[in-house]
């Protein structure tokens, strides 16, 4: 890998994580506590559209531990890395269907499915499903952050030039 | 591919009306008087709300605290020492169940139907 590359990597990585301990700080946008827009995953989104699928894991694993070091929530941790993992294998397989003015779709689905992963993760830690009464609202919620974040990718894209 | 995008967006819209239909179902699900408090899938409390006095319930994990409230036939999270306040910050229970991640607590009403036994 190159020093170019790498550079690249680390500068989206520290993106991510300052767009995420900032919206940490950001007060309850809606009536379900502790629910987010998820604005760092604009940088997932881009990262997986412009990078290999290695290199757009390292970003997302990258920024997942450090956010939930930076945080202070390390309890949290499974549940965004299940999260993560799933949104991730998720829109790589789907950039390959969906081009870069597709984007927002791609991002749609993977902010479905981490929120799939999420609630998965907290049926099996907390061993109760009562959790899942959350995951409808999760949704609703995760298609409009994820249409929102994915639209923001886009224009970042539509200004960075492709390799 | 045109066919395959068109899927793509036919499946988000069945799924978001999926999800906003069940949102529905949730909110409209009257509580019950009988409320369970379970950490770790183990059930603590088993409470009748119409009957329970006013108390504080304190709930210890791993060094961790939860402190239960139930005032006026209400049940809610008063204090917990995670670092997101996320239980208390969801309120008196309504519908939604009250969930702290960090410590694995869970103040749920009892389904009415027959599958909830866990006594």
């Amino acid at each position: 890998m190159s020093t170019k590359r790498i550079t690249q990597l680390g500068i989206l990585t520290t993106i991510a994580l300052i767009i995420f301990v900032v919206e940490l700080r950001l007060p309850d946008l809606s009536f379900i506590p502790g629910m987010k827009l998820g604005l760092a995953n604009i940088v997932t989104v881009y990262a997986v559209y412009r990078y290999t699928a290695k290199e757009a894991a390292m970003i997302l694993f990258s920024r997942i531990l450090l956010g939930s070091i930076f945080g202070g929530n390390m309890s949290a941790l499974i549940y965004s890395l299940n999260g993560g993992i799933m949104c991730l294998l998720g829109m790589l397989a789907l950039r390959k269907i969906l081009d870069e003015r597709r984007m927002w779709v791609s991002s749609v689905i993977g902010a479905t499915l981490h929120n799939i992963g999420q609630t998965l993760a907290a049926i099996a830690v907390m061993r109760t499903t009562a959790v899942i009464a959350y995951l409808p609202f999760l949704l609703v919620a995760g298609c409009l952050a994820g249409a929102f974040t994915g639209l923001c990718a886009q224009s970042v894209a539509g200004r960075v030039k492709a390799r | 591919m045109k066919n395959i995008k068109a899927k793509l967006v036919t499946a988000i819209a069945v799924l978001i009306f999926t999800a906003a239909v069940w949102c529905a179902v949730i909110l409209m699900r009257g509580g019950s008087e009988n409320v369970k408090i379970t950490q770790d899938g183990k059930l603590l409390y088993t409470i009748d709300l119409s009957k329970a006095k006013d108390q504080k319930i304190e709930v210890e994990y791993k060094g961790r605290k939860n402190v239960i409230e139930i005032k006026d036939g209400r049940i809610h999270m008063l204090e917990a020492d995670c670092p997101d306040h996320i239980c208390v910050d969801t309120g008196w229970l309504e519908n939604v169940p009250i969930v702290c991640l960090p410590n694995r607590l869970v103040i749920e009403f009892e389904e009415s139907g027959n599958d909830a036994e866990v006594r």
